[in-house]
């Protein structure tokens, strides 16, 4: 087999009731094999042989497939990643009957046969689905055009023209430019109009590449995304604002009225912001490195210890496991506040007031972290740790070389949960050395400077707010997979 | 006669049961031993702060002194006579019970109208909806969008359209300042619990819906009764405890918001009636009991969900 057109699916195999051999799934182009994970080929047969195939999903991407042969054998895979196997298998397997596809294709089938007819989901051609987002891109240059007067000056010169050959139309040409004018002078008439076009730019977007249920309806449809766009907006418009204004100069910050988006922006604020703080006894450059320092370590501790915890508690059952977790899950409810004050005085007794550890230790220890971990390494093929134990791995060994490797999808989101709170920490009750201090709060000083500084407190929160937020955007699809396994079974 | 037995021999059973988990704990002290580091921080700055709460709430202590035992004095101060305390109670208690349901029926709701977007729109709309919750403190900026003079951005659009004919004190005003806040605390709202719908949803098996349409299911809420909910139970219930937890936690926002103090202490939450005592008149023993208190609610308020929601789809 070449490697190229090889994909791997870790799982396990099931011989007998009982028995599991560990190992992969390799499938390639029209044929799978099972290799153990001692090197034995376990089975081999071509996708062309599979007379039925089934599958039944563990939550995730996780599932096990049903495979009978035309021969009479019968296969059964668990396998990690057992929804794209099954997808793999669906688009390779080319004397698949169609009726097998699944449950609906069945009842389906009934149907018929009882002589009722049922229709499938629509798709739309290609043809229209091509028109729609043809449309959208011309919405979109028009909403642009619209709103940087472009179309306003585009009426204007058309009608001046015209109207000099035709007299008539005078009065008219004079109509739309009032008209642009009154456009231009009114936020409330500029927000509707770019609302309205951009559900229609949303809406055929969405129709051009979405597979419509049959047992939606339209105008129910339409509401949706009238709701999402209006709410989606409303959302966002904060941190616009917030952005907006931080590249806004003094004098527009001070405006009447008050405008959304700066007409000479600058990075002015930025600038002073390190003036300012380059003014200050402690160089800027400190409380970035503070704050750096105590994000990394303590995301990093966190992800460690919390992984630890998280893998014994996900994969062995032992007495006061359960009760632990229990407890952690209660403690999820607590804010840093309400445990604040008994902390203080237990770190004070500890001599860990203006010290790092102060702000490290909790951190290390946030439930947050464990809950996310632990439910998403229950989904870990316990086949996987058994093989390894009967290879002679050693506990520490099984943790670090197979078991974290595979929860990298749960790191992002333990670390995004970890950076998001140390990264905003300010940490002013436990630190007062002001070399000590971090980012956040060095920034909230400058932000309670008052009137005078509006633009840099703007800066601030660019500041602060961009870093969870890149880090979010590049890690969504990650984080996604976690949450899968993020609910609470009672 | 296997019965009797076993009734008979009960006692021993239950005591080589014991003995059988403590064989079992000695054979797994390798699971301890992982388990270790996490449990001794987890069980030095969660477990006992609670403890320690619990114990100085009977206690008055200022840190400096020693504590000294007092009964049930502070929480007899707290309910009879600090009508501050009544006045946070009363505005967490309407901050919960209004942002609480609606930030997880929103939350639901979004991650279920986004669910069946194609997927680059999906991604997009989830860090539209996610942000709010995780930018820091973004939400100080909403003090220029309520600031109270004319150069206020809500003040200058209700100056414009004429529905207002004088700027107004959005936030050193009582009378608005408990729904500017709930305002934003819904615009923070769709935290993990959203994540964790979002989530949710994309697990469903595709298979099941079209299987649901065949067998009748004719639209989308008969789709969301009989198919979604069902499926969701555990996002469900980890979503209602998120969305406790910060409805009781509030905090942050009121005091960056509304000053702290605000006027006639209108915006102060339990927890900011916490910090006050806490951290500003070390009064620890009253800050403890309050405290206490609110862990008490908190669990009592858990305990109800949990049991709402097992009958969910039932």
């Amino acid at each position: 087999m070449s490697e190229k057109n090889l994909t791997r699916y870790v799982g396990t195999m099931k011989t007998s009731e009982t028995a599991k051999i560990p190992g992969e799934l390799l499938l390639e182009e029209s044929r799978a094999v099972f290799m153990s994970h001692r090197g034995a080929q376990v089975a081999s047969f071509a996708l062309n042989d599979i007379a039925k195939l089934r599958h039944t999903r563990h939550g995730g991407l996780r599932a096990t497939l049903l495979i009978n042969l035309t021969s009479g054998e019968e296969y059964s895979f668990t396998l990690e990643r057992g929804v794209p196997a099954y997808d793999y298998i669906n688009r390779h397997w080319e004397t698949r009957p169609h009726e097998e596809k699944n449950r609906a294709d069945e009842l389906r089938r009934l149907a018929e046969l009882r002589g009722e007819r049922i229709e499938k989901p629509q798709k739309l051609s290609e043809g229209r689905k091509k028109k729609f987002r043809i449309a959208a891109v011309i919405l979109i240059l028009f909403t642009v055009a619209l709103d940087t007067g472009l179309v306003a000056k585009l009426f204007d010169y058309i009608l001046t023209g015209v109207s000099y050959f035709v007299r008539i139309l005078t009065p008219a040409r004079n109509a739309v430019r009032d008209a642009f004018v009154y456009y231009e002078s009114s936020n409330l008439a500029k927000t509707i109009a770019n609302l309205v076009l951009i559900v229609a730019i949303f809406v055929l977007l969405s129709f051009s590449f979405k597979r419509r249920h049959p047992n939606r309806s339209v105008g129910g449809d339409l509401g949706i995304y009238f709701l999402l766009v209006f709410m989606g907006c409303l959302m966002v418009f904060p941190l616009v604002f917030a952005v907006s204004s931080s590249l806004k100069p003094l004098d527009e910050l001070f405006r009447f009225p008050p405008t959304v988006f700066p007409r000479h922006p600058t990075f002015d604020n930025f600038s002073d912001l390190l003036v300012t703080m380059g003014q200050s006894w402690v160089p800027f450059s400190r409380y970035l490195v503070n704050t750096f320092a105590i994000t990394f370590f303590g995301t990093f501790g966190h992800l460690i210890i919390a992984s630890m915890a998280a893998f014994v508690l996900a994969k062995y059952d032992f007495p006061g496991g359960k009760t632990f977790f229990g407890i952690v899950t209660t403690a999820l409810m607590f804010s840093g506040y309400v445990t604040g004050i008994p902390n203080y005085v237990i770190m004070n007794k500890l001599g860990m007031i203006d010290t790092y550890w102060a702000l490290l230790l909790p951190a290390f220890a946030a439930p947050i972290g464990l809950f996310m971990m632990k439910q998403f390494m229950e989904g870990l093929p316990t086949a996987l740790i058994e093989a390894a134990h009967i290879d002679g791995a050693g506990e520490f060994r099984i943790f670090w070389s197979i078991v974290m490797p595979n929860v990298k999808p749960a790191w992002l989101t333990v670390i995004i949960f970890s950076v998001q709170s140390l990264w905003g920490t300010s940490a002013s009750t436990v630190i007062y050395s002001e070399a000590k201090k971090t980012l956040v709060y060095a920034l909230q000083q400058i932000q309670a400077g008052g009137i005078a500084r509006t633009g840099q407190a703007a800066a601030v929160t660019v500041v602060v707010m961009i870093v969870p937020i890149i880090i979010f955007i590049f890690s969504q699809s990650r984080i996604l997979e976690t949450m899968a396994s993020s609910g609470i079974k009672d | 006669m296997q019965k009797r037995s076993f009734i008979g021999n009960y006692a021993s059973i239950k005591r080589s049961k014991l003995s059988y988990s403590w064989d079992k704990a000695k054979r797994m002290k390798v699971c301890y031993l992982f388990l270790a580091p996490y449990a001794i921080l987890f069980f030095t700055f969660f477990i006992l702060p609670i403890c320690t709460s619990i114990f100085y709430s009977f206690t008055s202590y200022n840190i400096l002194e020693k504590p000294q035992l007092v009964g049930f004095k502070n929480y007899i101060n707290l309910i009879l006579q600090d009508e501050v305390f009544l006045t946070a109670v009363k505005n967490t208690f309407v901050i919960a019970v209004v942002t609480g349901p609606i930030g997880y029926m929103l939350s639901f709701m979004f991650a279920w109208f986004i669910n069946e977007l194609p997927k680059w729109v999906r991604a997009i709309a989830v860090v539209v909806f996610y942000a709010p919750s995780i930018a820091g403190n973004a939400y100080s900026i909403f003090s220029v969008i309520f600031r109270g003079d004319a150069y206020g951005y809500l003040n200058s659009i209700l100056l414009d359209l004429g529905i207002i004919d004088a700027p107004r004190l959005w936030l050193s005003n009582p009378d608005y300042i408990m729904t500017v806040l709930i305002i934003v605390i819904l615009w923070m709202s769709m935290g993990t619990g959203f994540l964790s719908f979002v989530a949710g949803f994309q697990g469903i098996d595709k298979s099941m819906y079209e299987a649901g349409y065949v067998d009748g299911v004719r639209n989308r809420w008969q789709e969301l009764y009989h198919i979604t909910l069902p499926s969701m139970k555990p996002m469900l219930l980890f979503g209602a405890i998120m969305s406790i937890t910060s409805a009781f936690n509030v905090s942050d926002v009121p005091r960056a918001l509304a000053g702290y103090p605000s006027t006639d202490y209108a915006a102060r939450t339990v927890v900011t009636h916490l910090f006050d005592y806490g951290f500003s008149r070390f009064e620890m023993g009253y800050a403890s009991a309050i405290a206490t208190m609110l862990f008490l609610v908190m669990i009592l308020c858990k305990k109800v969900i949990t049991n709402a929601l097992s009958k969910v789809g039932t």
